[in-house]
């Protein structure tokens, strides 16, 4: 493209320094911040009052403070089930699917020892609340790892396969708890019977034990990617498929592995989000909502270029915003969906970003034509 | 039962739309997953430009217009920067999926203006779709643009040097795969369920992905196909016509889903696609780089 007397190309960046990555991180999320701006003109506030909310109930309001924790630990496990699958180059858009997976199978388990009627437990609370955890992660593995064994062994479109397998699970559910589905409250209309008070996951500090999981789990991925061959494997596979099937990397076991792992994370988000916050311990009705907050752990798994340490902060800031705009929205009486809009803006920023990430703008000067006049004449000789 | 047959085929419009847009997309090389971004974009565009106006023409004016920019800005990157087409595709659908819901939630609700007319029932929509489809047929496999299309799907490399611009023919088809997919969205919003509610596509634009890949990329077997999951989709949503009382209407709602997979699967298998699926444009997803 000519600008001027310039000729602006774009060229492939061959190196990408780790400073680089979290330039392109913190740029795209300072600029869909700003661009959400225009989002609170409508509000009568001034810009900074409105950010001064969000930000000052997300990370100082003692009770938003905790909000954003749980959110965190939320938001953080969603963005391994995607990092993991996107480090073999695979995308698993399959998160809510996986996370109500999840929770129907924390669901199940005091559903079948039947210990939601009465208060007196048969076996003790410790060994079903393990195995509540367990089940979580194995029917989040179980539903990703299906999608990767078809992408795997027949090569089948992996995004449609997890997204089916989101509307299908999405209705699961309402079966479970809805219109005298099994799950129903003896009590509501619409949502699931609360879990009895021994089941509640055990809490650390006031925080549910899942932050543990979740800070471990960041720790381990980074290591298994880095230092591990079977990460190195999974990269590689990422990196050029058919290149590591010639080194000798079986397809079909890494597809289905990061999947099952993907999807045990994602389990594991059901379990915290309807079997460890405190005052829910139910599968609510607006079970969707905690679904489509799970596209934020898309979105930091790419912003954090696959880092898994990288994705923390990251995560915990989405967490922070996407609550206090819930919060602000309320205070400024904004239209409902601030928190949405937010997740649509900075995958738009992600993809400017990454733009630029991929590629640098070259500028190079176009020799002009009145500095080197075309020789008229035959040089001597 | 015309009835239902009637808004079946109607539901199966929208799919036709959205997947034709797709298909000639795809026929040209490019892949754009964020199919359901587009429609629910240019639904919503359309629902509130035709609440604000009292105007149909309007109303589709506004989702094809902007159906066609966001194709247009899919096409940005990945033809002119060359970037991957899931991560922009994938970008598409939640930004839509994101500030559609905010912006459109001020105008949940009925649309409130008279119903389009129909014929015996009949949506008016599913005639254009036909029209159309015969229209693509014609164009992409007996016109001599028809065969461009499909060179630069093949092989753009060969394409481009028989004369043919790679990047001109590309974008006209993002422009009209973007604007098939805004109609598409517009007649979910404006005809077959003019009440705007927060996602209110839940998954028919990955469903018209699919059919698009069931198609093996031919319009006439996307006609059928689009037919049989209207008619599949009608059923979901009210079992109660043909089964009364067997089965929750949510165990219904999954059957839409729980079929695609299996024929995704087999339609994907290395026999069918020796047999059957050699359709599938060779240079699918890939950008094209002119040496």
């Amino acid at each position: 493209m000519r600008l001027g007397r310039y000729d602006v190309t774009l060229e492939p960046r061959t190196t990408r320094p780790a400073f680089y990555s979290a330039l392109t991180a913190v740029g795209a999320i300072l600029l869909a911040l700003a661009l959400a701006s225009v989002l609170f003109l409508s509000a009568q506030t001034p810009l900074l009052d409105a950010y001064r909310a969000i930000f000052s109930y997300a990370f100082f309001n003692p009770n938003g403070l905790l909000a954003t924790i749980h959110r965190s630990i939320y938001l953080l496990l969603c963005t391994y089930a995607f990092l993991v699958p996107l480090r073999a180059g695979l995308w698993n858009i399959g998160l809510p699917g996986q996370v109500y997976a999840g929770g129907i199978a924390v669901f199940a388990i005091p559903f079948v020892f039947r210990t939601q009627e009465s208060q007196t437990l048969s076996l003790p609370p410790v060994f079903l609340i393990l195995l509540m955890v367990a089940s979580a992660a194995a029917a989040g593995a179980v539903v990703g790892g299906f999608a990767g064994v078809l992408r795997a062994r027949f090569q089948v479109n992996e995004i449609l396969v997890t997204m089916m397998l989101n509307s299908i699970l999405f209705w699961l559910v309402a079966y479970m708890i809805k219109e005298g589905g099994p799950f129903m409250s003896p009590r509501g209309e619409g949502e699931s019977f609360a879990l009895p008070p021994p089941l509640h996951a055990p809490l650390l500090w006031g925080v549910p034990f899942t932050a543990v999981l979740a800070l471990g789990a960041a720790v381990f991925l980074d290591i298994l990617f880095a230092k591990t061959p079977l990460g190195y494997r999974i990269r590689a596979f990422g990196q050029n498929p058919a290149a590591a099937r010639y080194g000798g990397i079986i397809p079909l076991a890494l597809s289905l592995f990061v999947f099952l792992l993907g999807g045990g994370f994602a389990g594991l988000a059901g379990y915290h989000y309807f079997a460890a916050l405190p005052g829910v311990y139910k599968i609510s009705g607006n079970y969707g909502y905690f679904g489509d907050l799970s596209f934020y752990g898309i979105i930091s798994a790419l912003i954090a270029r696959g880092s898994s340490l990288g994705a923390v902060p990251i995560a915990v800031l989405f967490a922070g915003l996407s609550l206090g705009a819930r919060f602000a929205q309320g205070q400024l009486r904004l239209p409902f969906g601030v928190d949405y809009a937010l997740l649509g803006l900075l995958m738009m920023t992600f993809v400017a970003s990454h733009v630029l990430y991929q590629f640098r703008v070259a500028w190079r000067r176009v020799p002009s034509p009145t500095l080197r006049p075309a020789p008229t004449q035959l040089p001597p000789g | 039962m015309w009835e239902l047959l009637a808004r079946s085929l109607e539901a199966s419009t929208i799919f036709l739309f959205a997947a034709l847009g797709e298909l000639i997309n795809q026929r040209a090389g490019v892949l754009n997953v964020g199919l359901e971004g587009l429609m629910l974009f240019g639904g919503t565009a359309a629902f509130i430009t035709a609440q604000a106006t009292g105007s149909y023409p309007l109303g589709f004016l506004a989702g094809l217009a902007i159906g066609g920019l966001l194709g247009l800005a899919h096409g940005f990157f990945s033809i002119t920067l060359r970037g991957d087409q899931v991560v922009s595709g994938m970008g598409l659908w939640i930004l839509s999926f994101g500030l559609t819901t905010y912006l459109g939630n001020p105008h949940t609700g009925p649309l409130g203006l008279a119903r389009i007319t129909s014929f015996f029932g009949l949506s008016p929509f599913f005639v254009l779709g036909v029209v159309l489809v015969g229209i693509a047929w014609f164009l992409l496999f007996r016109t001599t643009q028809g065969l461009a299309i499909r060179s630069v799907g093949e092989n753009p490399a060969a394409a481009e040097a028989s004369g043919i611009s790679v990047t001109a023919v590309r974008y006209v088809c993002v422009l009209c795969g973007g604007v098939l997919a805004g109609l598409s969205g517009a007649a979910y919003t404006l005809s077959y369920n003019p009440v705007w509610n927060y996602n209110f596509l839940m998954g028919w634009g990955f469903v018209s992905l699919a059919l698009v890949f069931f198609s093996m990329w031919n319009p006439w077997i996307l006609l059928a196909g689009a037919s049989l999951f209207g008619i599949m989709w009608q059923l979901s949503l009210s079992p109660e016509l043909v089964l009364p009382g067997v089965l929750s209407r949510y165990v219904w709602r999954m059957v839409p889903f729980a079929i695609t997979i299996p024929i995704l699967t087999v339609i994907s298998t290395p026999w069918f696609r020796r047999r059957w699926g050699l359709a599938r444009p060779e240079a699918l997803g890939r950008p094209y780089e002119k040496s």
